[in-house]
């Protein structure tokens, strides 16, 4: 096993991309690593024509990956918006992979990445000693991406400052990138082309501006659309990850998977899942991710600390943890649930009195 | 396969309301000119067919065939522009060529399936509802349709000669009738298929009898391969023998283009027929295959982005650009030769919507579906709603039309009264020929007006609601009574009561008093019962008029008033001041309910409820106070001790804003009241003048709101009153005005006046 702590997609995928490569026939784009069939396979998951199984990296609609695929094919750049952890990053992660076999060309947006990140930096020692010239422009990975024909990732588009959203626009209709220092600029060769995510609950703090919004094609990833659909993701994840932090614990009985994504639902949505009790919501987003990182924690406690086998009383923490964000607030919400939900509940007793215990 | 070529007979197997199948039908039918076309549809319509020819015939349209004695009994053939049977009629009748309609008379499917009068459902064929309506749809989603509009398209423009694909589809639908999926379907459509095909077979034999020789018969894919058939003559006649038959009548109707989507005479809906519509009308222009394909996505995107924009949507040139490149991008990663719907819905959603569903709603019902509405010509066959419609107009002497005026109707006259009913049933039917409207000259009981407009679509509702009746009575109480089923709101159903009451309906009054009886008993919440008594109250007081039995509404609104009485305490505690402004109005409407019902026993009982709303210590002050005041009009309190109470009320103890909401819920209405009421007037005043100049700013807006509601009189009278107050308070060592106008006499002044006056009297008087 490999001493990286997570590696990239491109990386610990190379196997299912290789065959995919193999048995790819259809037309690919120009600097496509994979034909965009390939790639809707590798990201849903299917069976090659030789049998080989590939697994599925997104769980849900499959028109939403296609309507993402098509939009890259068609240089336009991708818009992915959604509630924190509906997967927005990993579908990046892995289309960029899939179509340019790298996903690492990535910026991290946030309140204080500038426009150097997204043009270019200079060089400032060699910049002083030489003057402007091409050797001491330090390439932001945009640049790279133009030059190389590749799909760059840009993260969380709406947290960086819009004025320096707007150096987008250019890059994005033009295809260009100009160095006026130089008196130059760089063109994107073929197979170039920008996935950008952003967060729907800070759709607030720098709205994209109606031109830069234009040049991108906006696919909303929803929140898993049934219970099952999201404990198959969690329980995969779990597996996935637990492999990597090579836990020393029996993988989560489904049950136990179950009720935490039961939860989750039921808070998040603000009705219990057979449609009968209404809830409060608390202001956490409570999103797959977190479920699964809730799992995750009980995992990791189980293994360490408890009998290796994941119990009600690994998970309490983990879940008053994800639900109790605001101490008073959601504290009530939390209280409210676990008396007239959890304790009800047949078969939820251990767990009720596990939260008992914590909260 | 061998009598498909058949010189004498082509059949052409179509997708009903498909506008790919109407462009081949229409090219081989040019190509190759029958002497007689018959179509699958009622014969039983035979005689209103010539009508399709008409000028004024506009699609979408349908083929009405109902039970001539009993017209809820009906079926329905819609036709659209882009339908192929629609085409072939226009074709034929242009040509003078025989048309005929082949399948088995309604007549006999009629009688086989009656309907239950009165049945829930909306009139529907009961001999085809399957999952899957067309079954060339089964082979356009093997070949990786989604739409098996395009897929036909796609196919029939690949093959270029277009006679060819309709004796392709023959033999498709032949390897479809064997298979097991075939099989299945066929056990769906059941028995009644055999004989429907059977009947099309002797149709074909007749038309061969009398000597046609180039028979064209165009019918749903599906029963292509067995016409003209394998089965002989004699079986078919036997099957046909013997078969039931009632009396229908038959006529058409306008139609709307969303109502093409529900499933109908064919059992073939259609989910999107304005799509269709687009498909018909771009696919026209002759051009190769790519342009026209391209035309297809790129009209319909421009379409998309001019209503965007309609709808003050931001839909640029480029972002058209956009999604036509993204719906191209997205068939082509899904196979698909050309986008269909579901690409270009994505692709919408996707650059115009930027994610958002909201918007495709719009387009989904302005452009996928379709708003338009068809029309008929004027000599069509009425149905028997609307002849019953007519003559009604005709004996109340009241003409559709769409100009809006005003209508005065005096009910103590006998055609008053009828038109009153008229238009009362006519909107309980939905159809608002005429709204009740407030402003008029003459106000009372036994006036009313109504704005008259008279829209074209009511002629749909018309029709639409014929399945519920054969007359209006029938038709808005069998309506009515469905409604009333459905709903569990207590003031919906009193309401509707009310509306009964209106038009007539007794029957109907009686269904909806039990369904009363029913929610009233259920119900837990005292704002609905409290929303539910003025209505019930209204129709026990007025209703004798009308000659309804009116002991069932007595016995209801004695319970109702009791579980009013029970639960009003405490539904009045804790309100904050929204609520208790919602709850006065409707504590105002209940009490003129009661005085209203006049009944001594259930008075006594809501007075002491009042009371107890006013000494209730946690209540609102206007609910306190408005209990008071209504106590005070009804008599039973004394005026001393309401003087008492308000004294009370508006003690220093209590916080100002608390007092005020007092005052504003016992003046409301009127305040002619502390005008005859002295002592009312003092306790009101003692209050006023006690407030700190603080407290006084802070509920000066309630008072001001309170008092600005009377009327003008009233107000000045007050004011009056208040000035006199205050003059009379002058001598108590009151206000300084009063003083200043004593210092105002100068006495050196009036010393001068002395002489004179000394001397006019003739007196002698010392100067002082």
């Amino acid at each position: 096993m490999s001493i990286i702590q997570r590696e990239h997609a491109e990386t610990q995928f190379a196997t299912e991309l290789a065959e995919i490569g193999k048995n790819d026939t259809h037309q690919r784009p120009p600097n496509w690593k994979l034909s965009p069939w390939a790639v809707a396979t590798y990201v849903l998951g299917g069976k090659l024509e030789n049998g080989f199984e590939v697994s599925p990296k997104y769980i849900g609609r499959r028109r939403l990956i296609e309507i993402a695929i098509a939009t890259l094919t068609t240089d336009r750049a991708l818009l992915l918006i959604g509630v924190p952890g509906t997967a927005k990053s990993w579908v990046s992660e892995h289309l960029a992979a899939a179509i340019s076999g790298d996903s690492a060309l990535l910026i991290q947006g946030t309140a204080g990445t500038g426009e150097e990140s997204i043009r270019y930096g200079w060089n400032y020692a060699r910049l002083l000693a030489e003057g402007p010239s091409r050797e001491a422009l330090v390439p932001s990975p945009i640049m790279r991406g133009m030059e190389f024909g590749k799909v760059v990732r840009l993260e969380e588009l709406t947290r960086v400052p819009s004025d320096v959203q707007d150096t987008l626009i250019t890059i994005l209709s033009e295809k260009t990138l100009p160095v006026p220092e130089l008196n130059s600029e760089i063109q994107a060769t073929k197979g170039f082309n920008v996935i950008a995510t952003a967060n729907d609950r800070d759709r607030g703090v720098n709205e994209l501006s109606s031109a830069l919004k234009r040049r991108f094609n906006t696919v909303v990833l929803p929140l898993p659309e049934s219970v099952d659909e999201e404990v198959t993701i969690v329980q995969q994840r779990v597996a996935s990850l637990g492999r990597a932090l090579e836990l020393p614990a029996e993988p989560p009985a489904l049950e136990e998977i179950r009720r935490v994504v039961t939860i989750f639902r039921e808070l998040r949505g603000g009705v219990s899942l057979d449609g009968k009790t209404k809830l409060k919501s608390p202001s956490a987003t409570l999103s797959t991710a977190e479920a699964i990182s809730v799992v995750n924690s009980g995992l990791a406690l189980a293994a360490h600390f408890g009998d290796a086998r994941l119990q009600a009383a690994d998970l309490a923490a983990g879940i008053v943890g994800a639900v109790v964000k605001d101490p008073v607030q959601d504290r009530v919400v939390w209280r409210e649930y676990l008396e007239t939900v959890v304790k009800e509940r047949d078969g939820w007793k251990d767990l009720y009195r596990a939260c008992r215990e914590v909260s | 396969m061998t009598e498909h070529s058949d010189s004498s007979c082509n059949v052409y197997g179509i997708r009903h309301h498909g506008p790919g199948s109407a462009r081949s039908l229409l090219q081989a039918l040019e190509a190759d000119p029958p002497d007689c076309l018959l179509l699958e549809g009622p014969p039983d319509a035979s005689d209103v067919l010539h009508l399709a020819g008409k000028a004024e015939m506009k699609p979408p349209v349908a083929l009405l065939v109902y039970v001539t004695a009993n017209p809820q009994q009906a079926v329905y053939y819609p036709f659209a522009e882009f339908s192929p049977e629609w085409q072939a009629i226009r074709f034929g009748l242009k040509r003078g060529i025989p048309v005929r309609f082949m399948d088995l008379p309604q007549t006999h499917r009629l009688a086989m399936y009656p309907y239950e009068a009165g049945e829930n459902s909306p009139p529907d064929d009961p001999p085809e509802p399957s999952p899957v309506n067309d079954p060339l749809d089964l082979l356009a989603a093997a070949a990786g349709f989604n739409d098996g509009e395009r897929w036909w398209e796609y196919i029939v423009e690949h093959r270029r000669e277009s006679s060819g694909i309709f004796t392709g589809i023959g033999e498709a639908m032949r390897a479809l009738r064997d298979s097991e999926a075939g099989a299945h379907f066929t056990l769906q459509r059941g028995q009644i298929d055999g004989l429907r095909e059977a009947h099309m077979r002797q149709t074909i034999r007749t038309a061969r009898s009398e000597g046609f020789s180039r028979i064209a018969v165009v019918c749903g894919a599906w029963h292509a391969p067995v016409l003209p058939g394998p089965v002989r003559c004699k079986e078919d006649a036997e099957m046909l023998k013997k078969l039931p038959k009632v009396k229908v009548s038959s006529t058409w109707i306008p139609w709307t283009l969303d109502r093409l989507s529900l499933s109908s005479g064919y059992g073939a809906g259609i989910e999107s027929p304005g799509w269709y519509g687009h498909l018909w009308k771009t696919g026209r222009t002759r051009s190769s295959l790519e342009n026209r394909s391209r035309t297809v996505t790129i009209r319909w995107m421009t379409k998309v982005a001019k209503l965007l924009r309609e709808a003050d949507l931001d839909a640029s040139t480029a972002s058209v650009i956009e999604a036509v490149r993204l719906a191209e991008a997205l068939a082509a990663l899904r196979h698909r030769p050309l986008p269909g719907l579901e690409e270009m819905t994505e692709a919408t959603q996707t650059i115009f919507c930027f994610g958002n569903p909201t918007p495709l709603k719009l387009i989904s019902k302005r452009l996928i579906i379709g708003e338009k509405l068809g029309e008929v010509p004027s000599e069509t066959p009425l149905v028997p709603l609307q002849q019953n419609l007519t003559s009604e107009q005709k004996r109340l002497k009241l003409t559709p039309a769409g100009v809006k005026d005003l209508l005065q109707l005096d009910l103590r006259k006998p055609l008053d009264l009828g038109r009153s009913c008229l238009l009362h049933r006519l909107n309980l039917l939905g159809i608002n020929w005429g709204s009740v409207s407030q402003t008029g000259n003459q106000t009372g009981t036994f006036h009313e007006h109504w704005r008259m407009n008279w829209k074209p679509e009511f002629a749909v509702r018309v029709i639409e609601m014929a399945a519920w009746g054969n007359t209006l009575v029938e038709a808005a109480g069998n309506f009515v009574q469905q409604t009333a089923r459905q709903t569990k709101l207590l003031a919906e159903l009193t309401e509707l009561l009310d509306r009964l009451l209106l038009a007539d309906l007794p029957t109907a009054v009686a269904f909806v008093l039990g369904r009363i009886q029913d929610e009233a008993a259920l119900t837990g919440d005292t704002v609905h019962l409290m929303e539910a008594l003025p209505p019930l109250a209204k129709v026990l007081r007025y209703g004798n008029v009308r000659q309804t039995d009116l002991r069932a509404v007595g016995q209801m609104v004695d319970t109702i008033l009791t579980r009013i009485c029970i639960s009003l305490p405490l539904a009045c505690a804790s309100l904050d001041n929204a609520a208790a402004g919602e709850m006065a109005a409707r504590l105002t409407k209940v009490h003129q309910a009661v005085g209203l019902l006049n009944l001594e026993e259930k008075t006594v009982e809501w007075n002491a409820v009042l009371l107890q709303l006013a000494e209730q210590s946690t209540g609102h002050g206007l609910i306190s106070g408005r209990a008071i005041r209504f106590l005070l009009d009804g008599k039973a309190l004394e005026p001393t001790d309401v003087s008492r109470r308000m004294g009370l009320a508006l003690a220093p103890a209590n916080p100002p804003a608390s007092c005020a909401a007092w005052v504003e819920g016992f003046l409301q209405g009127s305040g002619l009241l502390l005008l005859h009421d002295l002592t009312l007037w003092e306790v009101l005043d003692r209050w006023v003048c006690g407030l700190s100049e603080e407290q006084f700013i802070s509920v000066l807006p309630l008072v001001v709101r309170t008092f600005s509601k009377f009327p003008a009189p009233e107000r000045r009278n007050m004011g009056e009153l208040v000035k006199r107050g205050q003059s009379q308070a002058v001598p108590l060592g009151g206000s300084g005005s009063g003083r200043e106008q004593h210092q105002s006499f100068d006495p050196e002044r009036a010393a001068e006046m002395l002489p004179l006056l000394r001397q006019l009297l003739g007196l002698e008087i010392q100067p002082v």
